[in-house]
């Protein structure tokens, strides 16, 4: 390590800068496996069996089509979201009557727990694909309108004046000055709507028809298999987090228009 | 709806203008648009669905009969108490530990991806790990409540506990305060907005887990309450139970405003959680 010191200055300051990372994850692993060792196995699973169980079922081909089910209800329920988020919320900032009238109304959706739909929904819609995607959709699109309309009505005045006086048109007016000053508070409904569409899926899963990463989860609690529980957590949960990076890496790239 | 009552003022107050103008620039509009927005509802359900969905006429004349309904008022009770509890016991174990991990930066380290982590996981995915610890009852409940909430008030007291202006510190080490009364007279008080701002996500997201809860595990209570009414096909009946949620997730947003703009008034930063 010493010699290395002078050699490799780039290395050792990303390994100074990772090794608090790295170290904290190293004991919680070692935690966790301790943890799972001292209790009852009904109970608790050390890491070790985790991942020997997460290992079978990938190998036994379980995994892969539920993950991927999983994510194609996710990407169609958020794509739909945003594709009607944010033009609609662009729409209630440009027409100022519709947005004075409708807002309110966004506000208590906003606040309103979607999981209370979720019986409505069922007994509407049954069981396919539609009413998971509706769910998906539901929670995901009121964070992007939100902040598309208070993105939107915090555009100067001053800017669609001079395009106005430019004699620009609608359509211009939105391309060219609405949607860039507003796609920075666009980008935060975006990394908000993530987290929330994923609890979404994951709530569609488990109380519309049981299919994807909700079935798993739930069909191995239902047999007491609870190194499977705690195997298909521990991936859900690597995919929040990557998810939850993923926004806001995209909100930072995008904050920097922001003033 | 009482909701929209409350949150006329708040909006209407930029716009200073006299009341006649307020009046057609902001409670005609919305007056209409609810209008709107129900008629639309009414005609589409009565045009389209079977007769037992919800619209607006019948939930409206169920409303009188199941507010006086024992086992709603007992669902309600049984949710409120689970919620409370549980935001009681993450209020007091979260401050505890965000003024940890933003006052001393070696427990930061070690434990700070773990809180990102599992404030990252959708929260419901814990439910079959807690039905299959606590079993299927209210233990189960109150645990996701807490797992729903300590979360966001961790992330916001340490980030209040971290943003202390270093003078207070200074003065106080020049007055040879100790630890603890550093901790409890100057950290937590001037980390109190950040609370405030975390006990509002940690509400909404609290409710969530109690009504999630009742679902996956069938415990009664106000989630229960809408589930087996919509079961036996009387959405209307159900469809109160959702605006009783709507108006606790509001009525939760008002109370953290109202207490930030009463007892912290020189504190603006409404935006920043979340």
């Amino acid at each position: 390590m010493t010699a290395e010191n002078g050699l490799y200055p780039v290395l050792n300051t990303s390994l100074r800068r990772h090794a608090p990372f790295w170290l904290s994850i190293l004991a919680g692993l070692a935690l966790w496996e301790i943890a799972g060792r001292s209790t009852s196995a009904a109970f608790m699973v050390p890491f070790s069996e985790t991942l020997v169980r997460l290992w079978q079922l990938i190998a036994s081909g379980e995994f892969i089509p539920e993950l991927l089910d999983s994510a194609k209800l996710f990407i169609t329920g958020f794509a739909i979201a945003l594709a009607v988020g944010a033009p609609l919320g662009l729409l209630l900032a440009r027409v100022r009557v519709l947005r004075v009238g409708v807002e309110p109304y966004i506000m208590i959706l906003y606040a309103t727990p979607m999981v209370a739909l979720i019986p409505f929904i069922l007994s509407l819609m049954g069981f396919g694909f539609a009413p998971k995607v509706l769910v998906v959709f539901l929670f995901a699109v009121f964070p992007v309108l939100y902040n598309t309309v208070e993105g939107a009505r915090s555009i100067k005045p001053e800017l669609i004046e001079v395009a106005k006086s430019y004699r620009s048109g609608e359509w211009a007016l939105w391309r060219d000055v609405m949607l860039p000053y507003t796609l920075p508070y666009i980008m935060t409904g975006v990394r908000q709507a993530i987290g929330r569409a994923l609890v979404g899926m994951v709530a569609a899963e488990f109380f519309l028809s049981s299919t994807g990463l909700g079935q798993l989860i739930s069909g191995a609690s239902q047999n007491f298999d609870t190194a499977g529980v705690f195997a298909s957590i521990l991936v859900i949960g690597l995919i929040g987090v990557g998810l939850m990076r993923l926004g806001q890496a995209i909100e930072n790239r995008f904050a920097r228009w922001r003033q | 709806m009482a909701e929209t009552a409350l949150s006329v003022p708040a909006a209407a107050a930029p716009n200073a203008a006299p009341l006649g103008g307020r009046l057609f620039g902001t409670l005609v509009p919305r007056l209409v648009a609810g209008l709107v927005i129900l008629l639309g509802w009414e005609l589409v359900v009565r045009g389209f669905a079977p007769a037992y969905v919800a619209k607006p006429s019948t939930v409206l004349m169920a409303i009188p009969r199941v507010i006086v309904d024992p086992a709603f008022l007992t669902a309600t009770g049984q949710t409120l108490a689970a919620v409370a509890e549980g935001l009681a016991i993450a209020l007091a174990a979260g401050t505890i530990i965000g003024l940890l991990i933003g006052r001393s930066s070696g427990f930061d380290r070690a434990v700070r991806h773990y809180i990102n982590g599992f404030y990252a996981m959708p929260m419901i995915i814990v439910l079959p790990l807690f039905s299959l610890w606590f079993g299927y009852s209210g233990a189960a409940r109150i645990a996701t409540v807490v797992f729903a909430a300590i979360f966001s008030i961790i992330l916001n007291v340490a980030d209040g506990a971290r943003s202390v202006p270093r003078e207070y510190l200074e003065v106080a080490r020049a007055f040879r305060a100790g630890g603890r009364s550093v901790l409890t007279e100057i950290v937590l008080p001037s980390s109190m907005p950040y609370l405030l701002a975390g006990f509002r996500l940690a509400a909404g997201r609290a409710l969530i887990g109690a009504v999630v809860a009742e679902f996956f595990i069938s415990i009664g209570g106000l989630g229960y309450f809408i589930l087996y009414n919509s079961r036996i096909y009387r959405h209307s009946e159900a469809f109160v139970g959702v605006l009783l949620l709507a108006a606790f997730g509001v009525g939760f947003e008002v109370l953290v405003q109202w207490t930030t703009r009463r007892f912290m008034p020189w504190y603006r930063r409404d935006e920043k959680a979340n």
